[in-house]
């Protein structure tokens, strides 16, 4: 596949990364609506519920997770910079960046297994625990495919495979990334801040 | 544009050497006509093992109270008939196989926008099946193809269930996105929108719908399946879950999919109509939009499905009116496919009978849809006979019918062969006439008291006058749905047949104007020597050929 | 392939065949109109009326559509065909839009779809809204696999029996038993003369507004598969005129201060083996095998049962002899397993039991 982007035409290389692109868009919104589906599941049973969060149940400590949100979002800032060098074809730049995005990427998934090692276990039994594990636990899992998926990339900048003109891969990458980010901002807020 | 600019447009795609050996050409293979023949096949196999059930069903319900199979029996007979039936037969069918076949041809491509995609999408079918008739060994569903917490939850089988239905919908999703981008992006030069075959639109809209609703009922899967094996109450009432929210996010998502098992089939019906009426379609752009009208009102009246749930009033009402106004566009395309008919030129194949059959047949069951929108009346029909009549209605006599005209009208384009003529109308009226005999009458067997789900009726009718007509209706429509299983066997025999005795097809057998009939049966691997070059809409029958580079002589006369 | 169509749009014969079908369109409207549904089904609440004109007003214009696309579909099939003999190369009509007729067939049934909704609309709140002459409010649980029923003034509940005075409204909450997922079904309350359906939901309680308006037995039908019981679940509702109704509950109040029964209370000599063996085949196989104890569908198996020394007592402590099996089969039980109903909800004689009783001896291996 990513051959292709040495051996075919400037038009034909055009067209299949337009192709890619709208793939890989419709995939994202079919990917948020997963999550918009869980998301309108948790508010069901909250409006439901005559107290929230439920008896016995105490919110998750809204520190970390601010903390930890701002690792996250700063990974957001540390991509769309190494996005930048690589237009402006500065190599050095571009690694450091990424490298930054991989390690902040990972921080946030330390951050969530610390807390999530510090919750309570009787919350898997609340509709809360179910809630937020699912969610929180679904976007982790993004996360984590995140890191493999800039790993990956930044390996394959190593290799050669793409060029200063064609990088669908990188481009892919960030918008997953900044995708991941939007979803968090609204997780954020259902369990932390609401 | 000028032909010039067209021709250059065109000249991006190339053609790629070809596939060797059995494996990559037929079992591991990128190429959507393969792929195609693979759903056709998987599916088929899917379809006879559900017929088998509701055969099974049928024997049952001989008698009020038939000891046969125990009511456990029973539940999963028709728990496993209905998940396979909308799962692992219609959906695949219509998109995977219809989709597959035809869509890339008829926009002039080569393939689809995602070969491996493709080939991925379909080799998570057969695993998926497997895993839901897996259920059987350790305790199959009983609730029904819907499943319900919390008496689903009751039967391990059906984690089984959740997780085959989980990957048949990764597959359908990511078929569905496949499908949009190669509509949306690889049309053959010339291809405007309003260029563009009914059923292209038809297959854009339900890949939209395959697309964005399926990762609804992946979620609700996901919900369910962790409530089974790890214990979270997502449904469950004493932990501050709920049962309903189950049946929202499924209705959600099974809304919608009865639209993705009806929306190819009218574009399947907008293909068969003008090829042997030979004139243009009737209402083009109306039978375009209504569809895309159809498939954005269908994710907003999911809830018509829980009128008895205990919905407050005024969550009824907008559903109730949003589910009438569905049936306006509806009623556009069947009117304009009647008015097709005018002043046509028809030739009485096969594909056209089951395209006429479907018209009335889908009429009665959008009338008798009309009746459960109502909710005052659904509360009486709904949950009964009622239901089960209009579904049948809506999904043999409009899915199988319309799939069957789709299959008799491809089959000379995939094979090479037509299939007997004689031996087609014998599988039509034998199929058409059993389908009504069997069906109409649980309409009203619905309406005096039957309820669905049932191994036993003689409770319910017991001390009324009903309890004799009831088990005669019961008999009558057991008998008649035995011809139908038969009738089957009519096409299986064809179908075997035509490899050795069907009439060899050529490119264009009906004399047709669509692409995929501009060339060869079967098309080569890579469908077009040149990509076509596109002038004018397809329907405009008694005009020349509208593709610029494509031999008039491809207009021929129909063989049949 | 340029041919010219000369002919006029629409022609005689189209407009005798309109006429043909419209005259059996309206003959079949007509038979909608007249059709006596009550024959048939009674309309027994004072919804079911409303309900009935309803679906004869959908069906009433249903009939028109249906007619004409199966009558154009044969009049255009049968008079557009290609006849022996016809080029196979003839072109049909190039026509491919009628702004006018599109719109009429768009219009019409939005029309008539708007008057159904506005109709639809009026009849919906005669469930939900209670008017202020409600008289009484009970109590509908729904249980695997009989309904209970609690009537203010009862010390207990009433199984599978709910007694209704005539033209009185009462609320009904509907629930279900169980919280606990391990045994929580949803069931429906469903009497189709009456025109009235109501899911009882776990962690759920839905009123219900019913006016009876028909003296007579009804049957309540379980709408909501709940279990291998689904199709036994059938209770009755009966409506009697106030008199009766109150006799009945004075007689009602009369046995349940009685006492609960603790222990059989009825004779069980002298029965029929086969007789309780074609009875235990008809009511108790739902649950309960002849096999093994642990050839469980519910309840378990019943084969062994006053012979076994691997479980020589009943679920209710007591030791298995013959009186205190009937003692369960008189009385039911709840437990973890679930629930037997008792005589009343299986609707057994006193004779019957003696049969059953006597059959079960005879399974002894």
């Amino acid at each position: 596949m990513a051959t292709h982007a040495v051996s075919i035409s400037d038009a034909e290389y055009e067209e299949v990364r337009s192709h890619r692109l709208l793939g890989f868009l419709l995939f994202l919104i079919s990917d948020t609506i997963v999550f918009s589906s869980f998301i309108f599941s948790y508010l069901y049973d909250r409006s439901a519920s005559p107290i929230w969060p439920p008896l016995g149940v105490e919110r998750p400590g809204l520190y970390l997770a601010a903390v930890n949100s701002i690792v996250l979002f700063g990974s957001g800032v540390t991509m769309h910079l190494a996005m930048e060098a690589w237009r402006h074809a500065d190599r050095p730049r571009f690694n450091n960046w990424m490298i930054a995005t991989i390690v902040l990427g990972l921080g946030f998934l330390s951050g969530q297994a610390w807390e999530y090692s510090h919750l309570h276990d009787t919350w898997w039994g609340t509709v809360f625990g179910a809630s937020f594990f699912t969610l929180t636990g679904l976007h982790g899992f993004h996360v984590f495919i995140g890191v493999i998926f800039l790993i990956t990339v930044l390996l394959q900048t190593r290799r050669g495979v793409y060029s200063q003109t064609r990088y669908f891969g990188l481009t892919a990458v960030t918008l997953y990334w900044h995708f991941v980010d939007v979803i968090w901002v609204a997780l954020f807020f259902l369990f932390y801040v609401y | 544009m000028t032909i010039s600019e067209l021709q250059r447009e065109a000249s991006h795609a190339h053609i790629h050497p070809p596939p060797q050996g059995f494996v990559s050409r037929y079992v591991i293979s990128f190429d959507h006509k393969v792929i195609a023949v693979q759903y056709f096949i998987t599916s088929g196999l899917f379809f006879v093992l559900a017929g088998l059930l509701a055969e099974l069903i049928r024997v049952q319900l001989l008698q009020s109270h038939n000891t046969l199979l125990s009511a456990q029996t029973f539940a999963n007979a028709y728990s496993v008939h209905g998940s396979a039936m909308v799962w692992l037969v219609i959906i695949p069918v219509l998109t995977g196989g219809f989709g597959n076949l035809a869509m890339p041809l008829m926009i002039g491509a080569r393939d689809v926008a995602f070969p491996w995609l493709n080939m991925f999408s379909f080799w998570l079918f057969p695993p998926a099946g497997i895993l839901v008739f897996l259920s059987f060994l350790y305790g199959a569903p009983q609730a029904g193809w819907t499943e319900y917490p919390p008496v689903s939850l009751h039967t391990p089988g059906t984690a089984f269930w959740c997780a085959g239905i989980f990957l048949i919908g990764v597959s359908s999703t990511i078929t569905g996105i496949n499908f949009m981008v190669t509509i949306i992006k690889m049309r053959a030069p010339g291809m405007t929108w309003t260029r563009m075959p009914l059923f292209v639109w038809a297959t854009l809209v339900t890949a939209f719908l395959s697309a964005i609703a399926t990762a609804n009922l992946s979620a609700a899967l996901a919900g369910l399946f962790i409530q089974l094996v790890f214990h979270v109450p997502f449904y469950d009432p004493a932990h501050g879950g709920s049962p309903v929210l189950w049946q929202h996010v499924f209705w959600f998502y099974s809304h919608p999919a009865v639209y993705i098992m009806i929306l190819p089939v009218f574009g399947i019906v907008s293909e068969v109509l003008p090829t042997f009426v030979r004139r243009p379609i009737f209402g083009y752009r109306a039978i375009a939009y209504s569809s895309v009208a159809i498939a954005l009102v269908s994710f907003m009246v999911w809830a018509h499905h829980m009128f008895t749930s205990g919905l407050a009033q005024w969550v009824q009402l907008p559903f109730m009116i949003l589910t009438m106004a569905v049936g306006i566009p509806t009623g556009i395309k069947i009117f304009s496919w009647v008015a097709t008919l005018w002043d046509g030129r028809i030739r009485f194949t096969t594909p056209l009978l089951f395209a006429l059959g479907f018209l009335p047949m889908f009429t009665f069951g959008g009338i008798t849809g009309v009746m459960l929108a109502s909710v005052p009346a659904d509360i009486h029909e709904h949950a009964t006979y009622f239901v089960i009549a209009h579904l049948h209605y809506v999904l043999f006599g409009g899915s199988v019918f319309g799939l069957f005209a789709g299959l008799y009208y491809w089959w000379p384009k995939m094979t090479g062969r037509l299939l007997d003529e004689r031996l087609g109308k014998l599988h039509f009226w034998l199929m058409f006439i059993s389908f009504n005999a069997a069906f109409l009458p649980m309409h009203w067997l619905g309406l005096l008291g039957m309820q669905r789900r049932v191994a036993f009726y003689d409770n319910q009718f017991e001390g009324t006058k009903l309890l004799h007509l009831v088990t005669d209706t019961n008999v009558w429509a057991s008998f008649w749905a035995f011809v139908l299983g038969a009738s089957m066997l009519v096409f299986a025999y064809n179908a075997v047949r035509s490899a050795t005795h069907g009439k060899i097809a050529g490119p264009n057998p009906w004399g047709a104007r669509t692409l995929e009939w501009m060339t060869s049966s079967p098309p080569p691997y890579y469908n077009f020597a040149e990509i076509p070059l596109v002038l004018h809409g397809p329907y405009d029958y008694g005009k020349p050929l509208p593709y610029a580079n494509i031999s008039q002589d491809l207009a021929t006369e129909p063989i049949a | 392939m340029n041919e010219t169509r000369k002919q006029p749009l629409l022609d005689s014969t189209f407009w005798s065949v309109t006429v043909l079908l419209t005259v059996i369109s309206g003959l079949l409207m007509w038979g909608v109109v007249i059709f006596p549904i009550e024959d048939w089904l009674p309309e027994a609440s004072s919804v079911a009326a409303h309900i009935d004109f309803l679906f004869r007003f959908m069906a009433f214009f249903g009939v028109p559509i249906l007619v004409y696309v199966s009558g154009y579909i044969i009049y255009f099939a049968w008079r557009y065909h290609i006849r022996k003999g016809d080029s196979r190369l003839a072109v049909g009509s190039p026509i491919h839009d009628h702004p006018g007729l599109e719109a009429a067939w768009t219009i019409v049934p939005s029309i008539i779809m708007l008057i159904l909704g506005v109709l639809s609309y009026i009849v919906m709140p005669k469930y939900y809204l209670a008017s202020a002459s409600s008289v009484a409010t009970i109590e509908g649980i729904g249980h695997t696999f009989y309904f209970e029923f609690r009537y203010p003034g009862l010390a207990q509940s009433v199984d599978n029996d709910l007694h209704l005075p005539v033209n009185k409204e009462v609320t009904i909450y509907l629930t279900s038993d169980e919280v606990d997922i391990r045994n929580a079904v949803i069931h429906s309350f469903w009497v189709p003369e009456f025109r009235v359906k109501q899911d009882m939901i776990p962690g759920m309680i839905v009123p219900i507004h019913i006016t009876p308006v028909k003296e007579g037995t009804f049957r309540i039908i379980c709408t909501e598969f709940c279990g291998v019981g689904h199709s036994d679940m059938v209770g009755r509702v009966v409506v009697q005129s106030q008199a009766d109704f109150d006799t009945w509950f004075k007689t009602e109040q009369h046995m349940q201060t009685q006492g609960a029964t603790k222990g059989v209370t009825i004779s069980i000599t002298g029965g029929n083996a086969t007789a309780g063996g074609q009875l235990f085949a008809a009511k108790c196989t739902t649950c309960h095998s002849t096999g093994a104890f642990d050839e469980r569908k519910v309840g378990p198996g019943l084969g062994n049962l006053f012979h076994d020394t691997n479980h020589p007592k009943l679920v209710t402590g007591k030791p298995a002899n013959p009186d205190d099996v009937a003692d369960i089969i008189e009385h039911g039980f709840s437990g973890d397993l679930g629930t037997m109903p008792n005589m009343q909800v299986n609707q057994l004689t006193d004779k019957d039991i003696a049969n059953l009783i006597a059959y079960l001896e005879s399974l002894h291996k």
